[in-house]
């Protein structure tokens, strides 16, 4: 187990850190795939509103790469196809039937001894058809891992994309078997596996210790696979990298081991003055089952610095596990830049409640109105890969897409920095991820 | 509700849409979020932001800066007393002062915010908060003798041609405070030159005297020991209790101001140590040479650093973070330069005593360059990732 080292990042405690305890969730009357939190996917409907299905169906696919699916999290019937502006699709919603319980789709299993021989080409097949390729993300996009690239190594990470993310320890509880049958996975996919936990998660943990290679200090988001790489890193070719969650891992062993689609999530809600345990629920659960009560001036977001912002009506993505419930402060302040701020959270000096390290609570308001960069170099001071995001910034603005990326704009990890630090209020984390998406659209 | 939310909520139709005011909706605006910060609800990730806005960011600057105002209009009216033989009590002394000063801090104001709102309205923008530290910065360089009229063509030549037509703050290569100044010191240089004139007991007339840097010692004496003569001690200078433009005299509230905009993170630190730095070192090899015992080449470090406008300068001006660097390596370059091209100007230019103005002014013309230059090293160390 190694350390790595990091000094830029944001170091505040927050408020509505969740219970260790897990409480399980009753089953939901409608499960849902969205596909909002899929980055980059053209999806391909494979089943009509009316249809039934069982646990385990495909519900759509992905255009670019048509095996990779997206299958139902429950049995029972469509009910409806949600789409967006621009029929862009939203979620396929899943009424439950209750009375006929779970009825699943059988996929092959792979044993233990099995998986030590089996060939590359079986095990993603396995996993294609069991719709949990997907879990595997290739760098530097992030998108779906490409299934004939072999990667130089996979980062697997025990925490997850929000400070308050579901705790490792509640993740592989039990499920120490299955974690290391992913592991021994990983190996058949990779010469070089890397698993990361952040310190204060590490100290908790207790078998798990071992499978831990690197340990990264308790500062967002010197856990995400992103910044580890960014560390790791020693040639070009590491570039293409993959990363997977400890979760989606399992859910992987899970498959292969079973032979049936598994559906148990580990999911934090996060409420500033609230305590609330971790829940145990199916996946594609309704937003608003999870977070019972709701503050209507605030906003639910799965990841407070790079998720994305949900509305109650709808239902929790395959990749997301975490739900911040953020309030609004108030719209206004008087004399709001002169106050002293006992209780403000900043990462600058100019509060007095910078003296002081009890949690924060962070709200959903801008705290001011956008202006031009003032090249005050707070977003270089904080970026955990130390990019220079008002440089590049500056790049893409005047259409240097060469510039910005000698300057490393690829390995920006949206961690949402830069952006909620600037004084300007300038949409940085905004512009560099949308330049990065057009760059990899380009690149198709 | 809050009385002056309601008089603003009340009065805002006649400044938005098509109410009569509509082309002074940036200055409504202006006075509105001055009151009531805004806090809008964020609709991208993340959905989270710092409590740090630009208001309260340049409100620090001015907090620095009040001190050394209120020292300005005190030393203001007890230069007067002095060059009149008379002894003024501290509230005579800053009284005396502050009629001289507070009329040019208004006109600034006055005719800055007058061009920021003509340009706000016709580019339909927001009055950007940068030039409540232009406006209180430019005062304090100028002496207080200066005819209000210079005042306001200077300030007006600093917003305009310094500043709103690159685009407005943001996007100005040079400090707008500092080129209004040197407008002023290259076209009336009788008004503001080395000879500074101090106020006298009639408002109509002015007594000048010599400021510390243009001192030069009689044949065979030391400057160090006719500048204590003089009233230039090393005490005075640090206190700032000698004449000079309003604002520069007192090293040690410049330094303060730096100290606490150090540490509120405000201005960068790399910037003030590197200056400091560069001057003494430049000053310190001048004053290893020989010869020149009777000028300021002899007069060793700390009188550089306590005489003249250099903290002041590197304090408030050379900190400006947008005609600045915007990388650490370029800024401990772009401050150790502005030290050594001081005492460069001050020490090696007959024509020109002080040097920080032009110093500062020389560096932001480089500032991008030492940028463009740190900004390829680094990039070059990366993996490349394209």
């Amino acid at each position: 187990m190694t350390p790595l080292i990091l000094r830029k990042g944001f170091k505040i405690p927050l408020t509505g850190t969740p219970d260790i305890t897990a409480i399980r969730l009753p089953e939901p009357e409608t499960v849902a795939v969205p596909a909002a939190d899929i980055p980059y996917i053209r999806p391909k409907i494979l089943v009509k509103e009316g249809d039934s299905v069982k646990k385990g169906t495909a519900l759509f696919s992905d255009k670019r790469n048509r095996s990779v699916l997206y299958l139902s999290p429950g049995a029972g019937v469509v009910k409806k196809i949600l789409f967006g502006p621009r029929r862009k699709l939203i979620e396929i919603i899943i009424s439950m039937d209750r009375e006929n319980g779970d009825d699943a789709v059988n996929f092959d299993v792979l044993t233990r001894e099995n998986l030590k021989t089996a060939p590359r080409s079986t095990i993603v097949k396995h996993l294609q058809n069991g719709g949990l390729w997907q879990g595997f993300r290739q760098f530097p996009s992030k998108d779906t891992a490409a299934d004939e690239h072999v990667p130089p190594m996979i980062i697997v990470s025990l925490n997850g994309n929000d400070p308050v993310s579901p705790f490792p320890e509640v993740i592989l509880e039990k499920e120490l078997d299955y974690f290391e049958y992913g592991l021994d996975l990983l190996r058949q996919l990779t010469r070089r596996v890397i698993v990361t936990c952040r310190q204060g998660s590490f100290d908790s943990l207790k078998g798990a210790k071992t499978f831990v290679t690197h340990t990264l200090p308790d500062m967002y988001p010197s856990w995400d696979p992103g910044v580890v790489l960014y560390k790791l890193k020693q040639s070009v070719e590491e570039n293409q990298s993959w990363c997977v969650s400890a979760e989606h891992l399992i859910l992987m062993a899970k498959l292969l081991l079973n032979g049936e689609y598994p559906v148990k999530r580990v999911i934090t809600v996060t409420r500033s003055d609230d305590k609330i345990p971790h829940i145990i629920a199916r996946q594609g659960s309704p937003v608003k089952d999870l977070i019972q009560k709701m503050d209507s001036s605030g906003v639910i977001t799965t990841g407070r610095f790079n998720g994305r912002s949900v509305d109650p009506r709808f239902h929790l993505g395959f990749f997301e596990n975490t739900l911040n419930l953020l309030h609004g402060g108030d719209e206004e302040e008087m004399f709001g830049f002169l106050m002293p701020g006992l209780s403000k959270p900043t990462v600058s000096k100019t509060f007095l409640s910078c003296l002081s390290l009890s949690p924060k609570d962070l709200d959903c308001n801008m705290h001011g109105e956008e202006r031009a960069c003032i090249n005050c170099g707070y977003c270089t001071k904080i970026c955990p890969v130390d990019l220079f995001p008002s440089f590049i910034m500056k790049a893409l603005q005047s259409d240097d897409i060469e510039g910005a990326l000698n300057l490393g704009l690829l390995d920006c990890v949206r961690c949402g920095l830069c952006s909620f630090t600037c004084p300007s209020k300038i949409e940085l984390t905004k512009h560099l991820s949308d330049e990065m998406d057009a760059h990899f659209k380009d690149k198709e | 509700m809050n009385p002056i939310k309601k008089f603003l909520d009340s009065t805002e139709k006649y400044f938005t849409g098509n109410g009569k005011l509509k082309n002074l909706e940036p200055l409504f605006d202006a006075t509105k979020t001055f009151f009531f910060l805004p806090s809008p609800k964020i609709k991208q990730i993340p959905f989270v932001r710092d409590s740090l806005d630009l208001k309260r960011y340049m409100s620090f600057v001015i907090l620095a800066l009040l001190p050394v105002v209120f020292f300005g209009m005190y030393n203001t009216g007890y230069q007067s007393g002095l060059a009149s033989g008379e002894t003024y009590t501290v509230l005579k002394c800053f009284l005396t002062g502050a009629r001289y000063v507070v009329p040019i801090i208004l006109v600034t104001y006055a005719a800055g915010f007058f061009w920021e709102t003509l340009f706000a309205s016709i580019r339909g923008h927001k009055i950007s908060e940068g030039f409540l530290v232009t406006g209180l910065l430019f005062p304090l360089t100028l002496p207080a003798t200066i005819p209000l009229w210079q005042v306001a063509l200077g300030i007006s030549f600093g917003v305009v041609i310094g500043k709103e037509i690159f685009g407005g703050t943001g996007r100005n290569f040079l400090n707008p405070a500092l080129t209004g100044r040197a407008f002023l010191y290259f076209s009336y240089p009788v008004s503001i030159s080395g000879d500074i004139w101090i106020i006298g007991n009639t408002f109509a007339d002015g007594v000048t005297g010599a400021t510390a840097l243009s001192i030069i010692a009689p044949e065979g004496e030391k400057i160090t020991a006719v500048l204590s003569d003089s009233g230039f001690s090393l005490y005075n200078l640090f206190f700032g209790f000698v004449p000079g433009s309003i604002g520069e005299t007192s090293a040690f509230l410049c330094l303060a101001g730096a100290g606490f905009l150090i540490i509120t993170r405000i201005a960068n630190f790399r910037i003030i140590i590197g200056g400091i730095l560069g001057l003494i070192i430049t000053s310190t090899l001048f004053f290893l040479l020989p010869d020149g015992s009777e000028s300021w080449l002899n007069a060793g470090p700390l009188y550089h650093l306590c005489a003249g406008g250099f903290l002041f300068g590197i304090s408030f001006m050379a900190t400006d973070p947008v005609s600045a660097p915007g990388t650490n390596a370029g800024r401990w370059i772009f401050g150790f330069l502005i030290g050594f091209l001081t005492i460069v100007i001050r020490l090696a230019n007959p024509a020109y005593v002080e040097g920080i103005m032009l110093a500062i002014l020389l560096m932001n013309v480089f500032a991008p360059s030492l940028d463009h230059i740190v900004l390829k090293i680094t990039a070059s160390k990366r993996i490349p990732n394209v």
